[in-house]
C-alpha cells in the first residue's frame, strides 16, 4: 500500500501518531499548526490495520491509502 | 483550468424577495438557515443575497467549497467578515489581531487540545457527567436543553480553567458569558459598537471576566502550581518572538474557546437526545454498543471513547441535519474565480453547512435521518466543523465530549419524546442553531 497525506489540510491533531507511530510523526512547527510527517510512505502489510485506523481517526481526513 | 478557458463570469442568480434598503436581512434575522436553504433551492449553487447592503454569494457544491476552503486568508478573509466578534474576544485577539499573530494564537488553541491533554479532559468530563446524573433516579421528565447547557458549562469551565475555578465560579462565569452572547445577534453583525444596553452589558461582562481570569492566573503564578487544564497551556505558550500571552490575551483566548465550544456542544447534545428519542430502534442499537464497551473495559477512558462507531455515526447524522453553525463567511479580498464564476473583491462568500448537508447529490433523501446512510467520499460534502486551514480545531474534543455524555446516559437510561415528534424544531434565536424550547424528554432506567 502507499500512504499519502494532504498537508494543506493537516492541522496536526496527532491522532494518526497515536494509532500508527511507525508511519506518522507529528512535527512541531513554530508559529503554525504542527504537521504530520510520513516516516514510511510504503508501510509493510503488517501495519495495514494501524494505518487504516489512523486514516479513520484523522479529524480532517487528510490520510489516503492507495493500493499498488 | 476552467477558469482560464472561461474568463467571462457566469451570471449569478439573485434570490427573489429582497426588500428595498434591507434586502434579505429581515429574513436572515428570523432564521438564517431557512433563508440560505431557500436561496439555494430557488437559485442554485451561486445564489446572490443582499444582507442590508452587503452582497453575499452562497457557495454550495463540494468542489466549489474545496476551492474556497483551500484559498489563502489573504484572498478570502475570515477576519474581515467577523469583525463584529472583536469587542467580545478583545482587541489583539483572533480577528482583532494581525493575521500573523492570529495564526500563532490558533496554534496555541490547538496545543491546548492535543491528545496528551485530551486524556486528562476525558477523565474530567466523565466525572462531571457521573456527578450530574447522580440525582436522576429511576425516571422522570427533563428539559434536556436546560440540562445540557448546565452540564457543558461545568465540563468546559473545568477543562478550561481548572477544578477550583469550576467549583467556585462556574455560575458567575456562565452568567457573564451569557451577557456576551446576548450582544452577538444577526443585527450586531452590522454595528457592534452602537449605543445599546446589550453592548454596555457586554463590555461590563468582558471587564469582569478579565478580573476573574486574571485573579486565577495570579494565584497560579504565586503558588507555582501547574494544572492539567487549558489555562495552564495559555500561561506557558509563547509567540514566535518569545513573548508570552498577556493576561488580557489569555482572557480573550478563554472567551474564544468558550464561544467556539459551549453552545455548539450543548446544542449538539440536545439534538442527539431528541433524535435518539425519535428513533427507538437506533437508540437500542447504540445502547447495546455502549454496554459492550463497559463490559470490556469497565471504564470510559480516552482510548475506549475513540472506537464507538454506532454512536459516532449517530452523532455525525445529527451534525449533518443540525449543524450548530449554519453559515460561515469570508470577505473576498481579490477577485475569486471558481467554476466559471468570478466573485469580485468586496463581496462576501457564504458557506452553509446546513444547506451543503441537504444536497441530494451528496445525501439522497436529505431530510431523512439515517445514521446508517453512506456518506460521500468528498471531504467537502460534509462540513459540520468547516474545513481547510480554518477548520474548527476543537472537533475531536467536541466529539469526545458528546460521546462521553451519551455513553454515561445510555448505559443507564432510555429516552422518549414528551411532545409530538414534529414539535422539536431547528430554531435560531441567536446565530447558533438549536432545538425549539421547551425540549422535554422522558427518561426511564433501562431494564437489566
Amino acid at each position: 500500500m502507499r500512504v499519502k497525506v494532504d498537508l494543506e489540510l493537516c492541522q496536526g491533531h496527532a491522532l494518526c501518531q497515536e494509532e500508527a507511530p511507525e508511519v506518522f510523526r507529528v512535527k512541531e512547527r513554530p508559529g503554525a499548526y504542527d504537521q504530520v510527517e510520513l516516516l514510511d510512505e510504503r508501510p509493510p502489510a503488517s501495519l495495514r490495520a494501524k494505518v487504516e485506523s489512523a486514516a479513520r481517526h484523522c479529524p480532517n481526513r487528510v490520510i489516503r491509502i492507495e493500493q499498488e | 483550468m476552467t477558469e482560464a478557458a472561461h474568463p467571462v463570469s457566469l451570471p449569478r442568480r439573485q434570490v427573489p424577495g429582497a426588500k428595498p434598503g434591507t434586502g434579505h436581512f429581515e429574513e436572515f434575522l428570523a432564521h438564517p438557515a431557512k433563508l440560505m436553504l431557500r436561496a439555494w433551492r430557488e437559485c442554485g449553487d451561486f445564489a446572490e443575497l443582499d444582507l442590508a447592503g452587503m452582497r453575499n454569494v452562497l457557495i454550495v457544491g463540494p468542489d466549489a467549497l474545496e476551492a474556497v476552503f483551500r484559498a489563502p486568508d489573504e484572498q478570502l478573509s475570515a477576519a474581515e467578515a467577523y469583525q463584529y466578534m472583536v469587542p467580545i474576544f478583545g482587541e489583539g485577539i483572533q480577528f482583532g489581531a494581525p493575521l500573523e499573530l492570529e495564526r500563532q494564537q490558533v496554534k496555541m488553541q490547538s496545543t491546548a487540545l492535543r491528545p496528551d491533554r485530551m486524556r486528562g479532559y476525558a477523565r474530567v468530563i466523565a466525572r462531571e457527567v457521573e456527578d450530574w446524573i447522580a440525582g436522576w433516579g429511576d425516571g422522570g421528565e427533563r428539559d434536556l436543553h436546560v440540562e445540557f447547557k448546565e452540564l457543558v458549562l461545568r465540563t468546559s469551565t473545568h477543562c478550561l480553567l481548572g477544578s477550583e475555578f469550576r467549583a467556585k465560579l462556574s455560575d458567575e462565569f456562565g452568567a457573564l458569558l451569557h451577557d456576551l452572547e446576548l450582544a452577538v445577534s444577526p443585527s450586531s453583525v452590522l454595528d457592534p459598537y452602537g449605543q445599546q444596553e446589550v453592548f454596555a452589558r457586554r463590555d461590563r461582562a468582558r471587564a469582569r471576566l478579565h478580573e476573574l481570569v486574571s485573579a486565577a492566573i495570579h494565584e497560579r503564578r504565586r503558588s507555582g502550581e501547574t494544572h492539567p487544564d487549558m489555562l495552564q497551556v495559555f500561561m506557558e505558550v509563547s509567540y514566535l518572538d518569545g513573548t508570552r500571552l498577556s493576561d488580557d490575551e489569555i482572557v480573550g483566548m478563554v472567551i474564544w474557546i468558550m464561544f467556539a465550544g459551549f453552545h455548539t456542544s450543548s446544542n449538539t447534545a440536545t439534538w442527539t437526545a431528541v433524535e435518539l428519542a425519535r428513533h427507538p430502534e437506533h437508540q437500542a442499537n447504540v445502547a447495546r454498543e455502549i454496554d459492550g464497551i463497559y463490559a470490556g473495559s469497565g471504564e470510559l477512558d480516552f482510548a475506549a471513547l475513540r472506537e464507538i462507531p454506532r454512536l459516532e455515526r449517530f452523532v455525525f447524522e445529527v451534525l449533518r441535519l443540525h449543524p450548530p453553525l449554519v453559515t460561515l463567511q469570508r470577505r473576498v479580498k481579490s477577485d475569486f474565480h471558481v467554476h466559471g464564476h468570478v466573485i469580485p473583491a468586496g463581496d462576501t462568500l457564504a458557506i452553509s453547512p446546513y444547506v451543503t448537508h441537504r444536497n441530494p447529490e451528496s445525501f439522497p433523501e436529505p431530510e431523512r435521518f439515517d445514521p446508517e446512510r453512506t456518506y460521500p467520499e468528498h471531504v467537502f460534502a460534509y462540513i459540520p466543523f468547516g474545513g481547510g486551514r480554518r477548520k474548527c480545531v476543537g472537533n475531536a474534543f467536541a466529539l469526545l465530549q458528546v460521546k462521553s455524555i451519551f455513553c454515561a446516559l445510555l448505559a443507564r437510561y432510555e429516552f422518549a419524546l414528551v411532545d409530538p415528534p414534529e414539535s422539536y424544531q431547528d430554531v435560531m434565536p441567536s446565530l447558533i442553531l438549536q432545538v425549539s424550547e421547551p425540549c422535554r424528554l422522558r427518561y426511564r432506567r433501562r431494564a437489566g
